[in-house]
């Protein structure tokens, strides 16, 4: 019997998964689009994320921990299913590719000016391979090795309270913001990554606690925010947030020892692991959906045909500008997908439940 | 239906099976119309003088018969088990139409001795040995219990190596075991020559650069992990035993953690872990730093650096690579040279090239610096093929920081959890208990806890016994 991801574990990949590229632009985006104090709106953000668990967490209960795929084709022929499947697959494996992106060519800005991305990019990708092919509870070991890894960055944040005022957060709530919708949506994608969990039903115990952990690596994501937003305000003046492009990065250059400084290139650096964990998490989405097509296809073949093709998507946008643009309008569809879907099966078991069609 | 003959045991047929092997002994007792045929150098000459001579000194013809009797003597019908026993070590002793077997085995060998490549500085001395029983022995009197269960095979279809699968009844799990017997069984091969080739013909995935059994020279060691639930694998001729299932943490800790205080062990532990991160990164970071991030280096420091490296006319990664691999040969001449020149070879070598490459402009002072802390790191790790796989793969890391200096260490790291994340030992997860967490089994993983804490055995032994102490100070 293959084994089940552990609540622990899946908390640790969600949350692995959630975290990302965004955290280096998102004390920006709370202070340009919400102005004073907009770290505030992450508190809705939280809300409506823990809404959108508790959606999924309502299609594992009604669905008995079986396949989301199982429950749609039950219902409905899957031939009639395929082109939804098609488009799953195609958000989540370009989401996933411009993120990839994105990280490779902001490394670029900072190091390599002169060095082709996409010479960054197939290293990254051939990593995404490897990790992928192994399967889920590979993928979730590597995450859990990869979070430790990680992890005691946030400890760095200890080193900016000295230079924190509570003063710089001003008594003013959410003022000198703009186009706050578009703001909303961009910062809500910082919390994508816990819709996948809707695909894990196979592979969890079917039990409450397997929930319990997707909640709990977006509520550790949340404190984590928050307390990051916290710093920024506190560490920079509103003005200066809103016209820094990276303020994290700025963060970490700050940081100094006796023997070594300015580690944000080595810092940025460790961004990889979460970074790699994201990518490859969508691409596993992916996968997953085109394999309900393809069933016969080996495993492997399918991966690298995947990656492959996103690869070559990867080569269109050029500047950090355009691949931010592809992940604002994949951020859409993929925020979409994380309440549509879910909403989808609940209707779906719904009507299974009155058929009185629901499989054990 | 006629007798078939050529498998009636004969002593010419037996001569003739051994035709032109000029060690055998074959010695002929007119008076007793008895033969014996062995090989002397595989037999114990007391047994046999015991055994057989006297009693063949003292009794007559018709006496024999009442002798064969005994025990120690077994009747053999058939041709191919005499030729057989007589390989393994017994002696055979024809009689009339009779043939019987005595177990003699007893070849010379190396007494039990200190181990050369685990060390201790507290706790039991002795190692194993080439022999097999002598093996099992130091195992048994550890370890006085029925419970302690041995399986015996052979492979090798040359060299019939015996090899001897050990564990706990009630203890180990036994999937585990059979898991392990089958692949022992499954293997096809001429020659077993030693424990770590063993392991690489059973280990989940023989072509990864790690172990994935934990290989030791210690009974002590030995012992602890057939406590701990684990299985171990004894092959004959090879002072090495096969621990397994292990995890890539197991081959941090070393007996001495559990044979001084905790505190202690604890603190060795943590540095052992600090030393794996020396050995990865510290002529990866220097690499990195000089070739592509000057910037990370304060303005103090920078000057030395600068200095230091004025006059070298390479890029650092050919400076780091040069030297890693100076000191490699160093590490390797010292390895096959007799001990006292080995020595001599390492330290006179190493402060000799070292000082001349600094004072010819080949490298600089700071990655000498960083080299040898790297090595000296390397070898903190108690495993010696764990830190061999460790020392490999450093260079690879080295090449990736010359290329693309921070994101090339951080691939490499990542390159390395991706395997380690495929890895497995004996089907359980090799990053437990990391992954698979199991916060109960840090304690004696990552810190050595005080015993009254370690109640429990390791999870990924699987065993349905978990409870190992009831103390509670």
């Amino acid at each position: 019997m293959p084994e089940k991801l552990r609540p622990f574990h899946i908390a640790v990949l969600m949350h692995m998964t959630q975290s990302g590229i965004v955290i280096f632009t998102l004390p920006r985006n709370l202070a340009d689009y919400f102005g004073t104090n907009g770290w505030l709106f992450l508190v809705p953000c939280i809300v409506v994320s823990t809404f959108n668990i508790y959606l999924i967490s309502l299609v594992f209960r009604l669905g008995q921990g079986r396949s989301v795929f199982e429950i749609m084709e039950q219902t409905i022929p899957r031939p009639v299913l395929y082109p939804f499947y098609g488009g799953l697959a195609a958000v989540w494996l370009v989401f996933g590719c411009m993120i990839g992106k994105k990280y490779v060519l902001i490394f670029q800005m900072l190091s390599f000016p002169t060095t082709n991305p996409m010479v960054f990019k197939l290293a990254v990708d051939i990593l995404a391979f490897l990790m992928i092919t192994k399967g889920i509870y590979s993928i979730s070991k590597a995450a859990t090795l990869f979070f430790w890894l990680s992890a005691w960055m946030y400890l760095l944040m200890l080193w900016f309270f000295p230079a924190f005022r509570w003063e710089r957060l001003t008594p003013f709530i959410l003022k000198g913001g703009h186009n706050q919708f578009k703001g909303a949506m961009e910062i809500y994608s910082a919390f994508l990554g816990y819709e996948l969990s809707i695909l894990l039903f196979p592979y969890v115990n079917k039990n409450k606690k397997a929930m319990a952990g997707v909640y709990a690596g977006n509520l550790y994501l949340a404190v984590l925010y928050i307390s990051l937003a916290i710093i920024c305000f506190g560490f920079f003046s509103l003005g200066q947030l809103k016209k820094l492009l990276y303020p994290l990065l700025d963060l970490l250059a700050y940081i100094q020892f006796p023997f070594i400084e300015r580690l944000e290139n080595l810092l940025y650096g460790l961004f990889l692991f979460p970074v790699l964990v994201t990518v490859v998490m969508y691409w596993w989405a992916a996968q997953e959906s085109v394999r309900r097509m393809l069933p016969r296809i080996k495993l492997s073949v399918l991966s690298f045909l995947l990656i492959a093709i996103s690869y070559s998507i990867s080569f269109i946008p050029k500047t950090l500008d355009a691949v931010g643009v592809w992940i604002t309008n994949l951020g859409y569809a993929v925020t979409g997908i994380a309440f549509g879907f879910p909403v989808l099966l609940l209707l779906l078991l719904l009507i299974q439940r009155k058929g009185g069609e629901v499989r054990a | 239906m006629e007798p078939d003959t050529q498998n009636i045991p004969t002593l010419r047929h037996i001569l003739d099976e051994f035709d032109q092997c000029a060690d055998l002994s074959h010695r002929r007792f007119p008076e007793l119309s008895a033969d014996i045929v062995y090989f002397p150098h595989t037999v114990d000459n007391n047994l046999l003088i015991q055994e057989i001579l006297l009693p063949f000194d003292r009794l007559q013809a018709d006496g024999l018969d009442k002798l064969f009797l005994q025990s120690q003597f077994v009747e053999t019908r058939e041709s191919k088990a005499v030729v057989v026993g007589i390989l393994e070590g017994c002696v055979a002793v024809f009689h009339g139409e009779a043939v019987y077997l005595l177990d003699a085995y007893g070849p010379e060998g190396r007494s039990v001795q200190q181990s050369e490549t685990e060390t201790v500085i507290a706790g039991p001395h002795d190692a194993f040995v080439e022999s097999a029983p002598t093996n099992l022995s130091l195992i048994r009197r550890r370890i006085k219990s029925s419970h302690l269960k041995i399986i015996r095979c052979e492979i090798g279809e040359i060299s019939k190596t015996t090899v001897y699968i050990l564990y706990i009844k009630d203890i180990a799990n036994l999937k585990y075991v059979q898991d392990l017997q089958n692949r022992i069984n499954r293997i096809e091969t001429d020659a077993i020559n030693d424990g770590g080739t063993l392991t690489q013909f059973i280990e989940d995935m023989p072509n990864s650069v790690f172990p994935q059994f934990l290989t030791t020279e210690r009974p002590d060691v030995a012992v602890s992990k057939l406590a701990a639930g684990r299985i171990i694998t004894i092959v004959d001729n090879s002072p090495t035993a096969i621990s397994a299932p292990s995890s890539f943490f197991e081959f941090f800790s070393s007996p001495d953690d559990y044979y001084q205080r905790w505190a202690l062990g604890t603190a060795l532990r943590l540095l052992r872990f600090l030393a794996l991160v020396i050995t990865i990164s510290f002529t990866a970071m220097y690499v990195s730093v000089t070739t592509f991030h000057y910037e990370m280096i304060p303005e103090a420091l920078l000057r030395t650096l600068a200095e230091s490296r004025n006059r070298v006319p390479f890029p650092p990664v050919y400076e780091a690579l040069l030297m890693e691999i100076m000191i490699e040969l160093l590490r390797e001449a010292g390895a096959r040279l007799p001990t006292k020149i080995g020595q001599t070879i390492g330290i006179v070598g190493g402060i000799v090239i070292g000082q001349a490459a600094v004072q010819a402009g080949l490298t600089s002072n700071v990655l000498i610096i960083a080299v040898a802390s790297s090595a000296i790191a390397s070898f903190v790790i108690p495993s010696y093929m764990m830190s061999a796989s460790i020392r490999l793969i450093r260079f690879g890391i080295i090449i990736l920081t010359g290329i693309w200096g921070n994101i090339g260490l951080v691939m490499g790291i990542a390159l390395i959890v991706i395997h380690l994340s495929n890895l497995t030992s004996l089907g359980s997860s090799y990053l437990t208990p990391i992954a698979p967490m199991k916060t109960g089994d840090w304690k004696d993983v990552f810190i050595r806890a005080p015993f009254s804490k370690l109640s429990s055995r390791p999870s990924q032994s699987k065993t349905m016994n978990s409870i190992r102490q009831k103390n509670k100070k």
